[in-house]
């Protein structure tokens, strides 16, 4: 997949993987990895971007002796969702006028 | 390579980024090396998921904005004393038309540079536009100085076209390179800040 697709793509895959309840690094990888290729090492930069634009807040809890920090989405981040699903519904249209081969609608 | 040699060897490659972000990186790796080992693999093979330190000191280095890679060499991260300020301000006449100079030095080699580039393409467009031209020319020419003219004019004509399109192979592959080197050449400026504190 183009990169900088994919690169959008998984912003708003992170955001989507918090939206209904907080999570933490590890699991945010399972839960995305069975739709696209991510690793914990292309996750971090995308968890530093999203912090930075306050779309997510980061807390610290213990865990089996050590700590798991938990990110939790903010109206930012929720925003960012809405944003992504009207969009697509922009694609799609341009999508199916493309496999119509640009043929005129009737 | 087991856990907490993984985390020297990325502390290693982090000098120079602010340490905030080094904790906070060394942080999450080892947070997610345990995360892998809780899940059942083996030490060596959680950091081996990891993938390649350098990368991982790479991408960081490139999301840090260069004022703050500058700023933290400077200051190490602590606001500047007043005696700093202060013999910053009383300098200023020094190091301003230093720096100056620096700026307008690696401004010029850059113009220099593009300039070249955008010769190369005069000297290729000339050399189409002329091929183009004799070769239109010749038929006007065999009308009024005959078929030894001609020929003339349309061999030339096809020397330069043919010229002009292996030159534009050449100026294509120059523009990207010379796009290549300018990024490199900034991240080298980068990295310029970052290594010298880990020397």
């Amino acid at each position: 997949m183009d990169i900088q697709l994919k690169r959008g793509l998984l912003d708003v895959c992170v955001l989507a993987a918090i939206k209904n309840e907080d999570s933490y690094g590890y699991q945010i990888v399972k839960d995305i990895k069975p739709y696209v290729e991510i690793s914990e090492s292309t996750l971090y930069p995308i968890l530093r971007r999203l912090e930075a634009a306050e779309c997510l807040s980061v807390r610290s809890v213990e865990h089996n002796g050590r700590l798991r920090k938990y990110y939790h989405i903010l109206p930012p981040g929720r925003e960012r969702i809405d944003q992504f699903t009207t969009d697509w519904r922009e694609i799609e249209s341009i999508h199916e006028f493309i496999t119509r081969g640009g043929e005129r609608h009737e | 390579m087991n856990k907490e040699q993984f985390i020297l060897a990325l502390y290693d490659e982090l000098k120079g980024i602010p340490i905030d972000d080094v904790e906070k990186t060394i942080n999450y790796y080892r947070e997610m090396i345990d995360e892998r080992m809780e899940d059942g693999m083996s030490e060596e093979e959680a950091v081996a998921a990891m993938g390649s330190i350098q990368d991982i000191a790479e991408q960081i280095l490139a999301e840090t904005p260069l004022t703050t890679l500058v700023r933290d060499k400077v200051t190490g991260g602590k606001p500047l004393p007043t005696w700093e300020i202060v013999l910053l301000v009383l300098g200023a006449p020094l190091w301003i038309p230093l720096g100056a100079a620096a700026f307008s030095i690696l401004l010029a080699v850059y113009i220099v540079i593009w300039s070249m580039v955008i010769a190369l393409g005069a000297v290729t467009f000339a050399l189409a536009v002329s091929g183009i031209a004799c070769i239109i020319g010749c038929v006007p020419l065999m009308l009024r100085m005959g078929v030894a003219y001609m020929l003339f004019s349309l061999g030339g004509g096809l020397v330069c076209t043919g010229i002009a399109v292996l030159l534009f192979f050449v100026l294509r592959a120059t523009v990207i390179g010379v796009a290549k080197l300018s990024r490199s050449i900034w991240l080298g400026i980068k990295s310029i800040f970052v290594r010298k504190e880990a020397a």
